[in-house]
């Protein structure tokens, strides 16, 4: 009697789990919505700081190579990324510049000099604020789960796609900001980055964006 | 004309020196000493359960390049080896065994002849197994064994304290190509790996990132 009931425990908590990672595709009207939420914060976010765990799944490996930091952003383009586990690495992407500091080590380059560096980093920032809903450049998806709204976006472009087959984005239902960012080189392997600690609109300043 | 040719010549000649002296094959000046062990097995990257990453600095004459290298054994006979951004973007996928070598994927940025060809020869002696002695030598805490590789030879340091391979140089009878440098606690994990080229300008580092 006793196993019976931990075998249905067991099963309702397995089916529960199931319903929550469940997608669902959006209606129209509920894609507009969506829409209308994610720009209306994203127009109201000045800036944002948040710490982030960083997923490298890799069909080959027995693990994900997970690293964890604080990123930074402050409209309009002010991004950086500052790595603390298990290695200091810093890049900051500021007037078309990326400054890297690597464990003291500094460099700089142009993004300029990289057509594809431009539009990575465009997509980061992108991904970030949650301002992605560009026909012109992604075939856009969208899908609803519980907590998150997904978007999935295919690129366009040929050479980006080329790098990155997919890029999923969930952004929280409670506060339409994004949440986690999956993006995928192929069907086996993808980078997970998960958003916690969020804070919107806090006084960063530009001074803090350097390498 | 006539002039600036003479003055630059004892320039040439003392970097020509100074170039020969750095990459001198290194067993030049050492007593051969009676062969202990036929073959020697390398410890580092030989289990197939372990993901070996390093966090990785590359300079290439005066440029700087940094990233992830992924190292896994996949078969008997076979490394896989990933190099990516840290934001994970891959960079380079290939694999490799003694033998052979097979790119998965490549950027455009980095798909060059030279720059393929080295890593193919750099991660080749770094994942070699096993290593055939024909000679060795010593110092007074190293025992240098040396193993034919085609019209090169390898030789692996050995420390007689620990028995740990602290390094292995690639060279001809007169010159250094390049060498790997271990630094391991356990002497089955290599922390930290220098791969140190005498022909070109190029060392990279390899710091094992612990992934907990």
């Amino acid at each position: 009697m006793k196993i019976r009931s931990h075998i249905l425990m067991l099963s309702l908590l397995f089916v529960s789990f199931t319903a929550l990672a469940q997608e669902q595709k959006m209606s129209d009207t509920e894609i507009t919505a969506f829409k209308q939420s994610v720009n209306t914060v994203s127009k109201k976010i000045k800036s944002l700081s948040t710490d982030f765990v960083q997923y490298k799944h890799m069909d080959f490996l027995a693990k994900d190579i997970e690293t964890a930091g604080k990123m930074f952003f402050k409209e309009p383009n002010l991004l950086q990324w500052q790595y603390k586990k298990p290695y200091n690495y810093s890049i900051v992407f500021k007037n078309g510049k990326i400054l890297i500091n690597d464990e003291g080590k500094k460099s700089a380059m142009d993004v300029g000099s990289s057509k594809i560096f431009a539009k990575l980093n465009k997509l980061i920032v992108g991904s970030v604020s949650g301002d992605m809903f560009d026909d012109k450049e992604f075939a856009i998806s969208y899908f609803k789960t519980k907590d998150f709204n997904v978007t999935k976006l295919i690129p366009k472009d040929a050479a980006l796609k080329k790098y990155i087959k997919q890029i999923e984005l969930s952004f929280d239902k409670q506060d339409a900001t994004v949440n986690q960012v999956r993006l995928m080189e192929s069907a086996e392997d993808y980078t997970k980055i998960v958003f916690k600690n969020k804070i919107l609109n806090a006084k960063i300043d530009d001074s803090a964006f350097t390498n | 004309m006539q002039k600036s040719t003479i003055r630059l010549l004892p320039i040439n000649f003392f970097l020509v020196i100074l170039l020969v002296s750095c990459g001198m094959n290194p067993v030049t000046k050492l007593e051969k000493v009676p062969v202990t062990k036929t073959t020697f097995e390398a410890p580092y990257f030989s289990d197939s359960k372990i993901d070996y990453v390093y966090k990785t600095h590359i300079s290439v004459y005066g440029n700087n390049l940094s990233g992830i290298f992924v190292i896994k054994k996949i078969d008997e006979n076979w490394h896989r080896v990933v190099f990516t951004t840290e934001f994970g973007n891959k960079l380079l996928d290939f694999e490799i065994s003694e033998t052979d070598f097979k790119i998965n994927s490549i950027v455009e940025e980095l798909n060059r002849k030279i720059l393929i060809n080295t890593l193919k020869e750099d991660f080749r002696l770094l994942l070699k197994k096993k290593f055939a002695i024909q000679n060795q030598f010593a110092t007074v805490s190293e025992a240098i064994y040396e193993s034919a590789n085609g019209k090169y030879y390898d030789y692996l340091f050995v420390s007689k304290s620990g028995q740990k391979l602290q390094k292995i140089t690639h060279s001809t009878k007169r010159k250094e190509k390049f060498s790997i440098h271990f630094q391991s606690e356990n002497n089955i994990f290599a922390e930290h790996i220098a791969i140190e080229h005498q022909n070109i300008k190029l060392k990279i580092e390899l710091n094992y990132l612990k992934n907990e």
